[in-house]
């Protein structure tokens, strides 16, 4: 599908390690990195973004979250949350 | 008709009863003595009990007050209801109810009358002599003989000990932590239908069912993180969501994968991808200064600073080493150019940012470019092909800045595409037009392949390859409606047509292109036989451009090499011809700053420059032994234009030089260019190419346009 296609070109891009999709248990649905590694991101990323979302709704109840960005020495972590899912990509923008 | 217990229950009563207008009244007494009663529950039920009652819908709200008083047990309330049953009939629940408030009488519970007068009231005279008379009685007591005091014994009854046994009152501490997006989410799920409520008690009772500490850890992730609090009405559903989707996992992740969320979430991490890795190339085409990241020692860049906020903000760093590991399109000689060292005076050069290319367009030409007219990231690009004998299925495509490395919407055609325009009055049609002489129009809000509308059906087609189409803005004076767009199109069969917009797409001639004979032997403008039978009396017509400023006048270039400015008031002659081109004339192009003078190019190798009104060319320009594909004025000054050679793209400033181009762009060897496109809002160069790559240029270092006549 159409789904399928557009997340093959994400992961094929220049400099990206790794694209989760995780549901909203925890569990992965779609991943380029070995398990564990997966689960260890899901975990902390989804505690993350339950805090920033807090946080965002706290200042304005009708507002909400809808992408997060992490900027690290290494890395650029890229989440868009949903109620049902997490859609979590790695890019490693200065290789 | 909905009716609500005060604890939210549902307690819509169903309509057994059927209130009989002549018992209303004695009802009423009767509820109203009784409930004086227990006048104790307030003022507000009773105001409830003297509603007026005219139809048989408002038995539901005696139904209302027979339920709120059944817990006082009161026997001739259960006899009125059985008294009368009634079927009430859909009708009467969707009937206008009236209902009638009525204040009832004051019920005095407690009447303490107060001890105090005002000094003012009628009262005041004698309440103030009865004071003093009290005085004096208390003055005049103690050695008085009309006061005597003696004891006296009151009766005490007898204590008596009773022993009471009641339930444990069972206390419970609960702790929350109060959000406002908690109390704003659990207001509006009171405000959400019923619906939505079944479904969260179904879930709620779900919750009760499994316990997963099986699996790992981060499961209970949302439960621990709330730990000894608890949490509002949402959680608890999302909780019990999680509990849920343990037994239906396989069916849950598809439904994630399909969803429309899902979707364009993926959508935007495409692009915000496609920001990070494009950063400083989006950055020179929007004239930002291109930052870098201080985590990586790099010399900083400077390009022109147009100081805009926004897109910057997010990204404080950004590192340089990144463009020179780019896909193999970028050339790293280029970019080391960008550092410029201000003391000299830098050439005028083209910069190549990068290129809209992706699998899909690789091996089609690149045939017209052209932007959309409300948004100015928006490009259509068609692909297809000039020759006869390269023909293969064309394609169009809308690419977005946002996303350099595949385009938003694909349409795939029969034929190569070998024109394309976008509307202005609906900014979502895209017109295209193919080699086989067919015109179709896209809709580009949808990603539907289908187009809107097709003249394959009609009968009055062109025969030939559109070679272009354009959206015409004309006023139409005489009917008064003000602009109108009209879809014009011109062909190899040598008619200009406009194209009608309708349940089907129909067209009408403008005007048949006649061939016309060479100066030595006939005046322009006639049409006559040569004494050679010619195969049409028509010649194939390659180009057009309205007049910027009097859209009833258009040039049309045709294959013969003559260009003829044609009216759209008259459809049998050219106004005038002009000759000086000795192969087909394949771009004409009023200057859009000095509009008397225009421009064309041809298959003859040569650009020339025209004046309106004098029919020998004014300047001719030629560079290079080949083909020139294309040409464009520069929006923003009167003396650049671009021209796409096979091998070259050149870059002419006429208040510079007017023999030599002032830059020129060498292609690769088996590559060349076929179109150029200058964009509006910025100083960029689009120039197609054969192999299906649209690369945008940035044009740096031209001279500023210091007046706008030629």
């Amino acid at each position: 599908a159409e789904v399928e296609e557009t997340l093959k070109r994400i992961q094929a891009h220049k400099g990206v390690i790794a694209t989760i999709v995780v549901n909203a248990e925890g569990i992965p649905i779609r991943t380029t990195l070995d398990n564990s590694t997966t689960v260890q991101y899901a975990g902390l990323l989804h505690q993350l973004i339950m805090k920033a979302r807090s946080t965002v709704r706290d200042i304005d109840p009708q507002n909400d979250l809808t992408f997060l960005r992490i900027r690290s020495k290494k890395h650029e972590i890229m989440v868009a949350p949903d109620k049902e899912y997490l859609l979590i990509a790695i890019q490693n923008p200065c290789e | 008709l909905q009716v609500f217990d005060e604890e939210g229950k549902d307690v819509t009563p169903h309509p057994l009863f059927h209130s009989d207008p002549n018992t209303v009244v004695p009802r009423q007494g009767k509820l109203l003595a009784s409930s004086a009663y227990f006048g104790a529950t307030g003022s507000v039920f009773l105001s409830s009990f003297s509603m007026h009652q005219p139809s048989g819908a408002n038995a539901s709200l005696e139904q209302k007050r027979s339920r709120l008083l059944t817990s006082y047990n009161f026997s001739d309330v259960q006899v009125r209801q059985e008294e009368i049953k009634e079927e009430l009939t859909k009708a009467d629940l969707d009937r206008r109810v009236d209902l009638y408030l009525t204040e009832t009488e004051t019920v005095w519970i407690l009447d303490m009358p107060s001890v105090v007068v005002s000094v003012e009231s009628e009262d005041a005279g004698r309440v103030l002599e009865r004071n003093r008379i009290y005085v004096d009685i208390c003055t005049n007591r103690p050695g008085n003989d009309r006061f005597v005091e003696k004891m006296m014994q009151t009766i005490n009854g007898a204590a008596k000990n009773k022993e009471v046994q009641c339930d444990k009152i069972i206390m419970e501490d609960k702790g929350m932590m109060v959000t406002s997006w908690d109390l704003y989410d659990s207001f509006h799920i009171s405000e959400i239908e019923p619906t939505s409520k079944a479904e969260g008690s179904r879930t709620t009772t779900g919750k009760s069912s499994k316990s997963h500490t099986t699996k790992e850890h981060d499961r209970t992730m949302s439960v621990s993180s709330d730990r000894g609090s608890t949490t509002s009405s949402t959680m608890i559903l999302e909780s019990a969501v999680l509990a849920r989707i343990h037994e239906e996992e396989e069916c849950h992740s598809e439904a994630v994968l399909t969803s429309e969320n899902f979707q364009q979430d993926l959508f935007f991490m495409e692009r915000i991808l496609m920001e990070n890795i494009f950063q400083p190339k989006l950055a020179a085409y929007r004239q930002f200064p291109v930052l870098t990241d201080p985590d990586v020692t790099s010399d900083t860049s400077g390009t022109v600073a147009a100081v805009k906020e926004a897109k910057q903000e997010k990204h404080d760093k950004e590192k340089k080493d990144k463009e020179e590991q780019k896909e193999a399109f970028i050339d790293p000689s280029i970019l080391s150019g960008l550092n410029k060292t201000p003391e000299e005076i830098v050439p005028p050069r083209l910069e190549r940012l990068w290129s809209y290319v992706c699998d899909l367009t690789n091996g089609h030409s690149v045939s017209s470019m052209v932007w959309s007219k409300v948004n100015p990231d928006l490009l259509a690009v068609g692909y297809g092909a000039f020759d006869f004998k390269e023909q293969k299925k064309g394609l169009a495509c809308c690419w977005s800045l946002k996303n350099p490395m595949w385009p938003e919407r694909i349409f795939q055609c029969e034929h190569g595409v070998t024109a394309l325009d976008f509307s202005m009055a609906s900014p979502n049609l895209l017109a295209v037009g193919m080699y086989n002489g067919s015109v179709a129009i896209y809709d580009v809000r949808s990603c539907n392949d289908a187009a809107l509308l097709d003249s394959s059906e009609s009968s009055n087609k062109h025969t030939g390859p559109v070679w272009q189409l354009r959206w015409v803005e004309q006023d139409r004076g005489a009917t008064g409606d003000g602009k109108k767009e009209r879809l014009i199109c011109i062909s190899a069969d040598g008619r200009i047509t406009e194209w009608l917009i309708q349940k089907r797409l129909d067209c009408t001639d403008l005007i048949k292109i006649k061939r016309t004979e060479s100066e030595k032997k006939k005046l322009p403008g006639e049409k006559e036989r040569k004494s050679e039978a010619l195969i049409s009396q028509q010649a194939a017509g390659m180009c057009f451009d309205f007049h910027p400023k009097d859209t009833n006048f258009y040039l049309a270039g045709t294959e013969e090499g003559h260009i003829h400015q044609c009216s759209c008031s008259c459809n049998e002659q050219f106004l005038k011809t002009y000759r000086g081109h000795k192969g087909p004339v394949y771009k004409v192009a009023w200057n859009p700053f000095s509009t008397d003078m225009f421009l064309s190019c041809s298959a003859d190798w040569s650009i020339i420059l025209w004046h309106q009104d004098s029919q020998t060319p004014i300047l001719t320009f030629s560079s290079a032994t080949a083909f020139v594909h294309d040409i464009m004025w520069s929006p923003k000054s009167a003396f650049i234009f671009a021209a796409a050679n096979e091998s070259r793209v050149e870059i002419w400033d006429l208040s510079v030089s007017t023999l030599n181009p002032v830059i020129s762009l060498f292609a690769n060897p088996r590559v060349k260019f076929t179109s150029v496109l200058f964009a509006k809002n910025t100083d960029c160069l689009l120039v197609g190419d054969s192999k299906g790559e649209v690369s945008v240029f940035e044009l740096q270092n031209l001279a500023a346009p210091n007046s706008n006549k030629v």
